[in-house]
Parts: structure tokens; sequence; C-alpha cells
């Protein structure tokens, strides 16, 4: 994305496209103040599935959707300037779009069916978006990764909404969580919910699923700071803090939330010293902060509510903006290593001012809504008696949190300017105002909060139904404010300076992640798939008919085999003689006679006298069970085949005496096949019989269809479609031996 | 009774099968054919044989007698042979076509449509 690659590239600038999210966020807002949450829309789709148009919006939608179109109309903004120099810019931006809506329609979705399909939705967007630049193979890697993961995610989703579907009667979320304490009883409510968290987690990078994130950096900025921050990777947690009100009683989804939580946020916080790359730094803390979100929503507190929704916000408002001071950067001097950024403030005085100012909201310093944001999570800890060691993970957490904004905001630029790499300039306005704006808009918010209260107070009590009234500016606790915003800015300022030399000591740690760490499994999980497709492709479609022929028995005997051992039909054998007994035994005479001369003779014309002899058996049989069309047919046929056998018969020359190589597996088989039938002819002689078809057609054919003959009666008149679709069969297959015929006797010719 | 006629179904499809295994092209035709024979003594036999009384209407009688045999099966297995003739008349066909253009009758070297496993063409097996 080098801004010099194409000078020539020119055309419509989209900005106007950031019209969208703006009309979106007006509506929203106009709604806001004119008619009481929540709203609620249903119309019917596909009714026989349970399937509807259900919306609803309530707090927690209303604040997902101010953030998803507030900060989308910036970035729209952003992109335009972004992307000024990129040819396929229209594409990005149409499926931005399209991500946007998917965004808002998960947001609002009350059918449970219809958030799966905006979920996925969002996946798919994802994918398209973090693939942009499909030249290069990584980032090729990272859209498949991030595809993988998150869209393994929404099947586990899926499955764990169709249970809770199930067990709740209904197919609307809000009729879930009403029916949440009285689910606590059903055994099956585990499965649905260690599924539905699968989904959410994988969706908002929690551990182990977390390495997704920060490949997904090779989209454009514009995308990372939009999905792989602000919004999409909050759908999880949206989901999450969505149904926690019906099952936060639940010990075992607080214990899920808040381990997992604090797991992701300490470890992600770890992974974050790894990186020299700005925007995977960022890419780690994001993680981290979603862990928070994690834990905050795990913890039972009604003002966990109220920090969740607060921390949800301050945080969108100022890693969104970092992003695209890391967009900037990379756009003005070709790199992201903050190993060759320094003193960059000079060139680029607007774009550091903006980074200052997040930087100042990540790090919950004063002059900022992450520093409201701060004060509110640590009044919920305090409320919640967290454990110790969650408190501590928590304070380290934020400690590099302040490391982070640091690195970000700080180091970049200040100090001594790099030897010039060029001419680096300030970037144009469409790229520096999107940043500024977003995080004024937090500064406001601090000073005014009255501004985001009701928003944010509306949010957490859809949480949190029994939130008293609290006012955000009111909830401040100078005491444990201090102590915690002291102590995570000194630890911070420590990890700050010690940045590199702590990069150095856990190089180790870091090998270790990278050998055995969950991308490893991922990569591992990967490779195994293509060996299995290639050792598949190898050996079972290994291109001989036989084989397949074999598999396919083997399949069916099989399934058969499994059949008779999961049902309980009985066998019966008739040991009666009737009268045409005789009749009976010479028909199975000559059957087996003509199988076995089949199998046993090597000669063409004899293995197919023999075949015939199997055919002219059943017509005996069928001539002495009351069944003389059969019969007749049956001889017809077996005579005309040997005259069309006989006319082909010499041009598939000399029979080998070829060595059959699957000689003993075949007679395997061939005998299991054999038992098979037996045994399925037994148990089809043990069920009852129902004569109920046979009465019917017996009475009906008469009068209805005017025939004696019921057996032909039920062919040209009962069945008349069948017989059609057979002469159909006939005739095509007389069409198609037509042109073999023809290249038979051409090559004779030739 | 119905044992004898079980065990010569079960025989018949035991030959079908082998001979359906088998790589000569004419012998697993032929295995088809039989195999489609066996199919239909089955759902013959599904119909509980056993009443020598032919499924017709006698002249003054308004419906089928009680005596009579099943025309259900009976009405099946005669579209079935029907099919199972056309259907081994081309394959019958169809495989001399193909012994003329491939100058052998190896069933398992037929190729057009699909390369053998030693192909280079299949993804190589990661052996490490």
């Amino acid at each position: 994305m080098s801004h010099a690659t194409h000078p020539a590239a020119g055309g419509p600038t989209c900005l106007w496209l950031a019209a969208a999210p703006l009309s979106l966020f007006l509506l929203l807002a106009w709604g806001l103040t004119h008619h009481a949450l929540p709203w609620h829309v249903d119309a019917s789709w596909v009714p026989s599935l349970g399937l509807s148009l259900g919306f609803r919006v309530d707090g927690l939608s209303a604040q997902m959707l101010a953030l998803i179109t507030g900060i989308g109309t910036w970035i729209f903004v952003y992109a335009s300037g972004y992307l000024a120099h990129e040819p396929r810019r229209g594409r990005l931006l149409g499926v931005l779009l399209l991500f946007m809506l998917a965004m808002v329609g998960a947001v609002t979705a009350d059918n449970l069916i219809l958030l799966f399909l905006f979920w996925e939705l969002t996946s798919i967007t994802s994918f398209l978006l973090v693939g942009f630049n499909h030249e290069q193979a990584a980032a090729r890697a990272a859209a498949r990764q991030a595809l993988l993961v998150t869209m393994g995610g929404g099947l586990a989703l899926l499955g764990g909404l169709v249970l809770l579907g199930q067990m709740a009667g209904t197919w609307t979320l809000s009729g879930i969580i009403a029916a949440g304490p009285d689910l606590a009883a059903d055994p099956r409510l585990p499965y649905a919910l260690m599924l539905v968290l699968l989904g959410a987690f994988t969706k908002s990078a929690q551990f182990p699923f977390h390495f997704w994130l920060p490949n997904a950096m090779s989209a454009p900025t514009p995308v990372s700071a939009y999905l792989h921050s602000a919004t999409m990777v909050k759908l999880g947690i949206y989901l999450m803090a969505r149904l926690d009100p019906a099952f936060n009683d639940l010990l075992f989804w607080e214990a899920i939330l808040i381990g997992t939580g604090t797991l992701t946020a300490v470890w992600a916080a770890v992974l974050a010293l790894r990186e020299r790359d700005l925007k995977r730094i960022l890419a780690h803390s994001t993680v981290s902060a979603l862990g928070t979100l994690t834990l905050l929503i795990g913890l039972p507190s009604p003002g966990a509510a109220l920090a969740v929704v607060a921390f949800l916000f301050a945080h969108a408002l100022y890693k969104a903006p970092l992003f695209m001071v890391a967009g900037n950067i990379d756009h003005a001097t070709g790199t992201r290593s903050i190993d060759h950024l320094m003193g960059l403030r000079r060139a680029m005085p607007l774009t550091a001012t903006a980074a200052v100012l997040a930087g100042l909201s990540m790090a919950g310093l004063p002059l900022s809504f992450g520093f409201v944001a701060k004060d509110v999570i640590a009044v919920a800890k305090a409320e919640a008696e967290v454990l110790t060691l969650v408190s501590y993970a928590t304070v380290f957490v934020n400690a590099i949190a302040v490391a982070v904004a640091g690195v970000a905001a700080v180091r970049v630029f200040w100090g001594p300017p790099e030897a010039p790499r060029g001419q680096v300039h300030e970037v144009s306005w469409r790229m520096f105002v999107p940043p500024l704006a977003i995080v004024l808009l937090g500064i406001e918010f601090e000073f005014f909060p009255a501004l985001a209260d009701p928003l944010l107070l509306a949010a957490a009590r859809s949480i949190s139904p029994q939130l008293g009234v609290v006012e955000l500016s009111a909830a401040l606790d100078l005491d444990v404010l201090l102590s915690a915003t002291g102590i995570t800015a000194v630890v911070g300022l420590l990890f700050f300076l010690a940045w590199d030399r702590l990069h150095q000591a856990l190089h180790r740690l870091y090998r270790l992640d990278e050998r055995f760490g969950p991308a490893a499994w991922y990569e591992h999980l990967l490779h195994g798939l293509s060996r299995v497709a290639a050792w598949h492709t190898r050996r079972l479609q290994d291109g001989r008919l036989s084989s397949y022929l074999r598999q396919t028995l083997a399949a069916l005997l099989l399934l058969g085999a499994f059949a008779w051992w999961a049902g309980d039909s009985r066998p019966l054998i008739g040991w009666d003689w009737p009268d045409q007994g005789w009749a009976w035994a010479v028909a199975a005479l000559l059957i087996v006679a003509g199988a076995a001369a089949a199998l046993l003779l090597r000669g063409r014309l004899a293995v197919l006298m023999a075949s015939g002899l199997v055919g002219y058996g059943s017509a005996v049989w069928f001539l002495f069970a009351g069944a003389p069309d059969l019969a007749f047919t049956q001889f017809m046929v077996e005579t005309a085949l040997v005259v069309v056998a006989a006319s082909v018969l010499p041009r598939y020359g000399p029979s080998s005496s070829r060595r059959e190589p699957w000689r003993w597996a075949n007679a395997a088989l061939a005998a299991a096949a054999g038992i098979g039938t037996f045994l399925l002819l037994a148990h089809l002689q043990g069920l009852p019989p129902n004569a109920e078809l046979a009465e019917w057609f017996g009475r009906t054919s008469l009068p209805e269809a005017h025939g004696r003959n019921v057996v032909n009666v039920i062919i040209v008149d009962f069945r008349a479609l069948d017989t059609l679709g057979e002469i159909a069969v006939v005739a095509f297959s007389l069409l198609a031996v037509l042109p073999l015929l023809a290249g038979l006797k051409k090559r004779r010719a030739a | 009774m119905s044992l004898i006629m079980m065990l010569a179904i079960s025989l018949v499809v035991s030959a079908g099968v082998m001979l359906a295994l088998s790589r000569d092209l004419f012998r697993l035709i032929v295995g088809l054919a039989v195999l489609g024979s066996a199919a239909n003594l089955i759902v013959f036999m599904a119909g509980r044989p056993g009443s020598l009384v032919p499924p017709l209407i006698e002249a003054g009688a308004g419906e089928l007698a009680a005596a009579a045999a099943d025309p259900l099966p009976q009405a099946l297995v005669l579209t079935a042979i029907v099919i199972g003739f056309a259907l081994l008349c081309f394959a019958l066909v169809l495989g001399a076509w193909l012994v003329r253009h491939n100058g052998h009758d190896d069933s398992d070297r037929l190729q057009a449509s699909e390369p053998l496993a030693s192909d280079p063409l299949k993804p190589p097996l990661m052996d490490e």
C-alpha cells in the first residue's frame, strides 16, 4: 500500500459512500430521541421453519449500532483517503458496506437463525477484506485462517442456538433470555452454552482462538480499524452480554467467562511485547481488551454491566483512531516496524495529536473517556470481590495497555527523527480528521458524560436489568480510582521503558508458543487435513473400477450389519412344503446351477449361457408362484439377451486367463454379501405381512380401471407414469447403443 | 419351503458379486446381470409368494379372490426385468466398444475418466 506505486490511479474518491453509515447514524439518533426503547419489528418469512424477520433494538443493540454507524462514518472517510491510490478501492468499499449492513443485522436480529445468518455474513465479508491483497500469500493464509476459525465457531454457534431454541421452545433471542432461568434444570444446557460460547470465543478471538486476529492485520488499515478493533470482534462480546442476564447465575457460565477472559487478557498482553509491527502490537492489545470484556461479563455484579458497556465504548473510541494512526504512519513512511520509527512528531503533527489523545484514553489517564471507563471497571471489580489472582492479572493487563499506548503514541513520535526516509509528510485531511474526530468525541464524553450516559445506562440495563439509577460521572470513586490508575500507570511506565529488553527476555517463551501454541495446532490440523485428502485420493480413489465396487459393497455391508445390530426384528425361516414344492426345488436347482456355472466356467459364451440359466430358473419359479406374466417376460428377455449378447460377443476377443489380484478379498466380500442377503431375507419373512395394498388393487382394479389382470392394470394404469419413465429408459438405452454400434463398425472397416 | 429359495438367492448374490468384482470386463457385465436377477428375486420373495393362483379377476367376480397371489411385487419385478434388460444390452455394447477402442478387456485399466493412483496428477502423499 505504498502511495507512490499508483500515481496515475485517479477516479472517484468514493467519499460520498460515508453518507450510508452517516444516514443510518442520524436515523438512529432521531429514533433514540423520539421513540422509547426497545423497538421491535417482526415480519413473517418462513413460518414453518420458525424463521422470521424478527428484529429487536434495546439499549445494548442501540449502543452497538451507534458504534457501527458512528465509527463506520469516519472509517469510510478515512478509507477514501487511505485508498486514494488503490485502483480496486470500489471492491473493498463495497464489501465494507456489505459488512456494515451485516453487522447492523447481527446486533438487531431477534430471530436465532437470522442472527446466525448475519453472523456468518460478517465472517464471509471479513474473509474477503482480510484477503484483499490476494497477490500476497500471507494475506491469503490470514484470510483463510480467519475464515476457518470464525466459521468453525459459527457452526458450533448454530448448533448451540438450535439446542437453545429447542429447549426454550422459541426461536427468538428475547424469548430465550426470558426463559433463561427455567432452562437451568435442563441437562442439555451446558452443551448448548458451550457451543454458543465456542462461537463467541472464536469471533471475539478468545484464547485459544486468539491467533487469527493479529494475522488478520494483513488487511488494509481501514478494515483493521473497523472490523478487527471496533466492531466485528465485538460481536462475540455482544452475544455473551446479550445472553448474560439469562445465565449469569450459573457457576459454569461465570467460571468459563472469567477464566477464559483473564487468560486471554494476560496472554495477549504478553504476546503484544513480542511484536515489532505497530499494527500487530495494537491487534494483540485488542485481544487483551476483548479478554477483559469477557471477564467483565462473567462478573456477577450489576456494576459489571456498566463496566462492560463503558469499556466497550471507550475501547472503540481509542482503538479505531490508534489503528488509523498506524495506517497513517505506514502510508507516510512505508513501514510499521517500531524499530525504524522515531520522531515523526514534526513531520506529522496532526496524526501525532490524535495518537497522544487516543493513547491517553487507552492508558486510562485523565482527559479521556478511557478514564471514566477505567473508573467504572475498578468500581465493578471492587463490588464483585474478584479473586486476588484476577485482580493482579488485571493490573498487569492494564499496565501493558499503558505501555502499548506509550509505544503507539509516544515512542514513534518523539525522540530524534530517523534518518530521512524519502519525504515523510503529513497525510491528507481525509486521513487525519477521522482519528482526531473520534478521540475528540471521547474527550467530550469525559467532560460531559451526560451526553453518553442515557445510551450507556440503557445498554447496561439490557445486560443487568436490576442496575439502579447511576450517573456515570457520579460513579467516580476517587480512592479506588487513584490507587488503580496510579499503580497501573507506574507499572505501565516501567513496561514501556523496558519494552525492548522484555522483548529479548521473553524470546524463549515466544519460541515455545510458536512451536506448541494454538497457532501451531491450527497448522497441524490444516496439514493433517490435506494429508488425509491426499491419502484418500491416492488409496481410496485409485482409479480402478473393481476398487470402487469393493468399497461400495463393503460400505453397504457395514451399513447392513449396523441395521441388523441396531434393529429388533426377528428372523423367520419357512419350513413348510407347498403343493408346488417340487417345482420350486427345480427352479432353485436351475438358479444355483446357473450361478455356479457362471462363476466357474471361463469361456465367454458358457458364462453367458450360465447366467441365462439363472433367468430361466427364476422364470420357472415365477410360473409356479402365481406369476405367469413374470415368467413369460423373463423367458422372453433371457432369450432376446442371448441373441443380443451373441452378436457382440466376438468383439470381446478371446477370454483372458488373467490372475485376479484381489481374489481372496473378493471371495470374502462375496461370501459376506451372500450371508447378508440370507439374513435380509429371513428378517423380511419375519416382518408381519401387510396385504393392504394388494387388497386395494384387487378391489379397485375392475371398477376403476376396467381390467381383470391386476398386474397389468397396476403397470399401465395405477403406475402409468412410472411405466412411461421405464419406456423412456429403454428408448434412451437404445439411442445410446446406436452410436456405439456405429463406432464398432467403423473400427472394423478401418 | 422358503428356505430353499432363500439359500438359492443368497448363492446367486454371492456369485454375482464375485463376477462383478472381476477385472474381466465381460464377466463384470455378466455379474451385474446376475445381481439384477437376484434383486428381482429378493423383491419377489418379499411379497411372500406361496399361492399358485395368478392375480386375475375371475369372469363374473368384481374383485380379486383372496387366494390369488399378491399383484404388487409382480408389477414391480416386471418393470425391473424390462429395465434390467435395456441396461444390460447397453452395457454389453458399451463393453464391446471399450474393448475395441482400448485394445484390452481389463476394467482396472480404464482411465478415460480418472487416472490411476500412480498418476502424477494426483496429490502426493506427504510422508515425512
